[in-house]
C-alpha cells in the first residue's frame, strides 16, 4: 500500500481563531504504483489539506496516514518517534504556484538543490538535471538560464523537474495547469501522462478542468466540505445526475455527445472517451 | 473609450515585450484579447491603467491621455480585477476592501456606505460585508474585487485572467457579472486564453510575440484553425469536431449547424 488514511479528522484555526474543518472522518487507500488519480471539489473543500497529509506536511488531529509504511499520527509526530523526510523524499508535491519557489541563480541549480540536499553527490544530480529538463519538455539551453527570466509555464516545468529530481515514488500535482494556455497545458499534461505509463508511478492530481479528469484520470476523488463525496471511476462520475451539487461541470466531449444525441437522435454505441472515438463513431453513423 | 497608438513596451532594452499595438475600443464594447503564455496580453492591461509606462506610443482613454498627471482621473475610469484573488485584498473586512478605492476618491462618508452597501448588495456579497476576506472562496473574492471597482464608478472593466484560477462555480459566476455589466453598458476587456470565455464578446484580438495578429469579429476568429493554432491556442471542441468532419470529407448539414450554433453563444 503507498498511502492510507484511516478515519482522518483536521481542523484548522483561521486568523479569527475559529476551527474550521478541514477534513472530516477520510478513509482512502491509494496504491504505490500505477494509480492516475485526480482530485476536484470547489475552493476551501479540503483538497489542499488532503494532500498535504500525504506527506506529512500536515499531520491528522485524529486518525492516521500511512505513507509507504510509516504511520503518521499527532502522537507519533509529537513523540518524535517517526521521520519525516524520507516521506517528504519519497511523496514528491509540487504546490499550486511552484514557480514562487524557485530562489537559484540557474535553473540547474534549482533542480539539484533537492537531492543534494538528500545526500545526492553534485556529479549525479547534474547527470539528472539533463535527462529531467527533457522529460519536462524543455531542452538542455534551460540549466544555464536564471529561472526569473522564464514564462509562467516554463517556471512550472523547471520546478517539476526540482520535484522529479527526488525521485519520488508518488507525485502530487496542486492545480498544476492552472494559467497555462491551451498548449502549454496539453503538453504539461502529457508529461505526467508519461511519468505515469514509463515509470509506473502514482500520479495524484488537483484540478478544476473537468476535461483533464475525464481525458486522464483513472479513478477520480471528490471532496466536499470535508467530506469525501466520490472515490470512482471518472465517466462514473459524470454520468451521475447530482454533479453540480458537487460543483463539478460536465465535460466538453460527453456534453457535446449527449447534444448531438438529443438533438439529431444519433445512435451511439457507447460514450466516447476521446475525440477520436467521437469521431469514428460519428463516421459510422453518417455513412 | 480607449485608443491605444503606436505602443511599444519592453522590460529589458532590446527584447520588446509590445511591439507597435494600435487598437480601438469603443464604448460599450465587449473586446477579448487572446495570447499564449508570454504573448505580452497582461502586459497590455497593465500598460493600460498606468501600472507600466510605455517605451513609445500612447494610450487615451475617455479623451485623456496618459500620463503622470491623468493617471488617477485614468483609473477612475478604467478598473482592473487580476488573475490571483488572493493577491489583491488590501482591507481587514470585505467592507473596508470595497471601502478602499473610494477612499482614495475621498468620497464623503455618507455617500461611501451607500455605495458599499449598493454594490455588495449587486454582486451578491452583503452577508458577507464584515467578514474577513480569507474566509471567501476564490469567486466569491473575485466578486468583492468587482464591487470595489462598481463603487468607483468606472466605464471599463479590464479582467486580466479573472477566471484562470477559480473552480466552475467561481468562473460562472464571474462570467454572468462580465454579460450583465455588459449589457448595462460596461465596456468590457477580458485578457485569457479560455476560448468559452472569448466567445461571449463581440470582437477577439489575438496577441502573438508582442504584436496584433488577428483583430476580428468574435465568430471570424473563433473559427481561425490556422491563427489559432500557431497562438498556442485552441478551436473549441464543436468547432474542431465540425473541421475533423470536413477533413475526413463527410458531410451532415444538420450536425454542421448543430455544431456551429453549440459554439456561439448569440
Amino acid at each position: 500500500m503507498g498511502i492510507k488514511f484511516e478515519q482522518v479528522n483536521y481542523a484548522y484555526r483561521g486568523p479569527d481563531g475559529q476551527k474550521y474543518l478541514a477534513l472530516a472522518n477520510i478513509n482512502l487507500p491509494i496504491g504505490e504504483t500505477g494509480e492516475f488519480i485526480t482530485l476536484i471539489g470547489e475552493t476551501g473543500s479540503g483538497k489542499t489539506t488532503l494532500v498535504q497529509h500525504m506527506n506529512a506536511l500536515l499531520v491528522p488531529d485524529t486518525g492516521s496516514v500511512t505513507v509507504l509504511g510509516v504511520k503518521v499520527t499527532k502522537e507519533a509526530v509529537a513523540k518524535k518517534r517517526i521521520k519525516l523526510n524520507p516521506i517528504r523524499k519519497k511523496v514528491g508535491l509540487v504546490f499550486q504556484f511552484p514557480e514562487y519557489q524557485l530562489f537559484e541563480e540557474t535553473v540547474l541549480k534549482d533542480i539539484i538543490f533537492g537531492p543534494k540536499n538528500f545526500g545526492v553527490p553534485e556529479a549525479e544530480a547534474k547527470a539528472l538535471a539533463h535527462e529531467l529538463i527533457k522529460v519536462v519538455g524543455l531542452d538542455e539551453s534551460y540549466l544555464s538560464r536564471s529561472p526569473f527570466n522564464l514564462s509562467g509555464g516554463e517556471k512550472k516545468r523547471v520546478s517539476i523537474a526540482g520535484i522529479l529530481a527526488m525521485e519520488p515514488d508518488i507525485l502530487i500535482l496542486d492545480e498544476p495547469t492552472s494559467g497555462l494556455d491551451p498548449m502549454g497545458r496539453d503538453e504539461l499534461l502529457t508529461v505526467f501522462n508519461r511519468i505515469h505509463t514509463t515509470l509506473n508511478k502514482t500520479i495524484i492530481l488537483i484540478t478544476h478542468d473537468m476535461n483533464t479528469v475525464y481525458r486522464y484520470a483513472k479513478r477520480a476523488l471528490v471532496m466536499r466540505s470535508g467530506y469525501l463525496v466520490y472515490d470512482g471511476d471518472p465517466q462514473a462520475l459524470f454520468s451521475r445526475k447530482n454533479i453540480e451539487n458537487w460543483n463539478l461541470e460536465t465535460p466538453d466531449l460527453l456534453a457535446l455527445q449527449q447534444l448531438i444525441s438529443s438533438e439529431l437522435g444519433f445512435k451511439f454505441p457507447h460514450t466516447a472517451k476521446t475525440e477520436e472515438d467521437l469521431l469514428t463513431m460519428l463516421e459510422a453513423v453518417i455513412a | 473609450m480607449i485608443e491605444i497608438r503606436d505602443l511599444s513596451f519592453e522590460y529589458q532594452t532590446g527584447k520588446p515585450v509590445l511591439h507597435d499595438i494600435n487598437l480601438s475600443i469603443k464604448k460599450g464594447e465587449w473586446v477579448t484579447i487572446l495570447g499564449h503564455n508570454g504573448s505580452g496580453k497582461s502586459t497590455l492591461s497593465k500598460l493600460i491603467v498606468g501600472l507600466l509606462k510605455p517605451k513609445t506610443g500612447s494610450v487615451v482613454v475617455d479623451g485623456l491621455t496618459l500620463s503622470h498627471d491623468t493617471v488617477h482621473a485614468i483609473r477612475r475610469k478604467v478598473g482592473i480585477v487580476f488573475q490571483n484573488p488572493d493577491n489583491q485584498f488590501v482591507g481587514v473586512t470585505v467592507r473596508d476592501d470595497i471601502a478602499f478605492g473610494l477612499e482614495n476618491l475621498q468620497v464623503p462618508r455618507e455617500d461611501m456606505i451607500e455605495r458599499i452597501e449598493r454594490f455588495a448588495q449587486k454582486v451578491g456579497m452583503t452577508e458577507f460585508l464584515n467578514k474577513e476576506p480569507h474566509a471567501l472562496s476564490g469567486g466569491q473574492k473575485q466578486r468583492v474585487a468587482i464591487a470595489g471597482i462598481l463603487a468607483m464608478d468606472t466605464d471599463v472593466i479590464i479582467f486580466d485572467e479573472a477566471t484562470s484560477m477559480l473552480d466552475p462555480k467561481g468562473r460562472r459566476m464571474i462570467v454572468d457579472y462580465m454579460r450583465q455589466l455588459n449589457r448595462e453598458g460596461v465596456t468590457i476587456l477580458t485578457i485569457t486564453h479560455d476560448m468559452k470565455e472569448a466567445v461571449l464578446s463581440d470582437r477577439i484580438v489575438i496577441l502573438k510575440e508582442g504584436k496584433i495578429l488577428l483583430d476580428d469579429q468574435a465568430e471570424l476568429v473563433l473559427n481561425n484553425r490556422d491563427m489559432l493554432e500557431q497562438s498556442n491556442l485552441e478551436l473549441l471542441l464543436p468547432l474542431r469536431v465540425r473541421h475533423a468532419l470536413k477533413e475526413r470529407g463527410l458531410k451532415h448539414p444538420e450536425l454542421e449547424a448543430l455544431l456551429w450554433a453549440s459554439s456561439s453563444n448569440k
